[in-house]
């Protein structure tokens, strides 16, 4: 194999593998910009006709919704999880970051474990569970069952956020009679405020996303983004340039707050104690 | 007294949202509970009929079978797909490699339904679906593939939704691999293949063995995306256990039985865990050796 040909290959292969993916999303970019039958990749002519559901009801079978009540259900739903995964995990990773308690260990080894068990298995006993507390059917009992699965990752990822701060900060405070709870609420929140935004953003992207819980726990008429989606694919006529119109909606808000993440991420002090 | 202030939420929560419904499960697991909601306990009867010793469920084989070449497929898939991904993809310029990786990315990025819906799309049986309409452009015949293959569909669907996260953890192990030992290689004459055969391989060791450990458990319980992409059809084609289990709670209503299938499906995590553990060991868990040269 001479050198050109060598440094030639591995695009080649990539090219290969990647081409229908490729094909797929600029396909349904195509198709939620396309107006008429689209053959392949590209559609008869291009409009904005897909995106009726903006200024018209949705309807699905018998039942009718409109997009603005789906994306408020969606937002409540994002949010309470968010700030439930926010708070928890914050508490906790403080505790596991810097207080000696017994049995800390096998707390963080909990985590690990719980993190790699899906907790998408135990839906059965989460539906009986909720039904029990009075939380079925509701969206903020179902986003607190959605945030507890985060919380295992959750406690990691802020413990990573306290252990970059130096300790001098904390006994400087302590000393001055601080207490633990004030030296989290005064001293470490403010410090890790972009820690924050970021555990806050990735709670809230996770229930954003989320399809299978609230499928299940939530009545059929109360639709978020995901479920609005799945029940417009699930009818006999699938008007895919539709769909793909309303998956792009779906997906704008997460791709935006998933820059912001790596903005936050950046800013969180891993190098010592930045801006102290 | 004072930690329990900020463990407290956390434990909390993940008593009542983890090890509670795991003890409902058995509970429920017991009984013949339906959409009335009775607790009526039965015994062993649901565990007798699964495991065919009394009114024997007739699903349980093809359902066991669906399940060992679906993780058959996608774990392999998973792993060899992400290494060759991440391998080519790093030897490339950077801001191309980036390209490459953030195409496989997607997948993960991406909301579940969006990503059962391109598949729904892409491979729909009539010419309105993405590549049958290509096929159709192009003068060939349509393919029904969600009739024809759809094992081959899921498969390949969450088998990249595996490789999207190994692909980007083998990448950053192997961008920390110091680079004289490459370049070492080089002056000795390695050939590209060489060097990648035995020095980068042997060296991402540790990542392999934690992206496998990690993707097994999470193909054994995953079935959100095949209902999405399938529903488990056609007649029962691609009915993997957890989402057999789902199915039979919440479509069927018969929430005892399915409550038997999760709880099956419960211990055997329990036994994949052990396992992990075994091979890897407590502390080699919490420490992080990522690359051990």
């Amino acid at each position: 194999m001479t050198k050109k040909t060598g440094a030639a290959f591995p695009y080649v292969l990539l090219v290969l593998v990647a081409a229908p993916f490729i094909t797929m999303y600029v396909g349904f970019f195509l198709r939620a910009f396309g107006e008429g039958p689209q053959l392949g990749i590209f559609p008869e002519r291009f409009g904005l006709s897909n995106f009726s559901f903006l200024w018209e009801p949705i309807t699905w079978g018998l039942a009718e919704t409109t997009i603005w009540v789906a994306l408020a259900n969606t937002i409540l739903f994002a949010s309470v999880s968010g700030a439930v995964v926010t708070v928890v995990c914050m508490l906790a990773g403080y505790a596991v970051s810097r207080i000696e308690f017994k049995g800390k260990n096998t707390f963080l080894v909990l985590q690990l474990f719980l993190h790699a068990v899906p907790g998408q298995i135990l839906l059965i006993a989460i539906f009986f569970l909720l039904y029990y507390l009075h939380l079925l059917h509701k969206i903020p009992g179902i986003a607190l069952a959605r945030a507890s699965l985060e919380i295992p990752l959750g406690v990691w990822m802020t413990k990573g956020f306290f252990d970059a701060i130096p300790w001098d900060v904390e006994r400087a405070a302590m000393i001055d009679g601080c207490t633990r709870l004030q030296v989290w609420y005064k001293i470490f929140l403010p410090l890790v405020k972009p820690g924050v935004a970021a555990v806050f953003i990735w709670g809230f992207l996770f229930a954003w996303h989320d399809f299978i819980y609230v499928y299940t726990l939530l009545p059929g008429t109360a639709k978020l983004m995901s479920t609005l989606i799945q029940s417009l694919l699930a009818t006999e006529v699938i008007d895919y340039g539709y769909l793909a119109a309303m998956s792009l909606l779906y997906m704008l808000p997460p791709l935006t707050l998933f820059v912001l993440l790596q903005r936050a991420l950046l800013k969180v002090p891993i190098f010592g104690g930045k801006g102290i | 007294m004072a930690v329990s202030v900020f463990t407290g939420p956390s434990i909390f929560l993940i008593t009542l949202f983890y090890f509670i419904p795991v003890l409902l499960t058995l509970l429920i697991a017991f009984t013949d509970m339906d959409r009335t909601l009775q607790w009526r306990f039965i015994g062993l009867d649901n565990f007798l009929r699964l495991f065919g010793v009394s009114s024997r469920d007739p699903f349980v084989p093809r359902i066991i079978r669906n399940t060992v070449i679906y993780v058959a497929g996608t774990l392999p898939l998973t792993i060899f797909g992400g290494l060759f991904l991440s391998i080519l993809s790093m030897r490339l310029r950077r801001g191309m490699g980036l390209f490459f990786r953030s195409i496989f990315f997607i997948p993960r990025a991406i909301p579940p339904v969006v990503w059962g819906f391109l598949w729904a799309w892409s491979f729909e049986g009539t010419r309105y679906g993405l590549f049958n309409g290509i096929r159709s452009m192009l003068g060939l015949p349509v393919i029904h593939w969600l009739i024809k293959y759809p094992m081959v569909i899921v498969i390949l669907a969450n088998g990249f939704l595996g490789i999207s996260l190994s692909m980007l953890v083998f990448s950053s192990a192997i961008a920390s691999i110091p680079t004289d030992l490459t370049r070492a290689a080089e002056i000795d004459g390695a050939t590209r293949w060489q060097t990648t055969r035995y020095i980068i391989i042997p060296l991402l060791k540790w990542p392999i063995l934690t992206m496998t450990a990690w993707h097994l458990m999470s193909f054994v319980n995953s079935y959100v995306y095949i209902m999405l992409i399938t529903g488990g059809g056609p007649y029962y084609r691609t009915e993997v256990w957890s989402l057999y289990a789902y199915h039979t709670a919440f479509n069927r209503y018969r929430y005892g039985y399915g409550a038997s299938l999760t709880t099956i499906l419960i211990v055997v995590n329990i036994v994949l865990l052990l396992v992990v553990l075994r091979t890897f060991g407590l502390r080699r868990m919490i420490g992080r050796g990522k690359i051990e040269v």
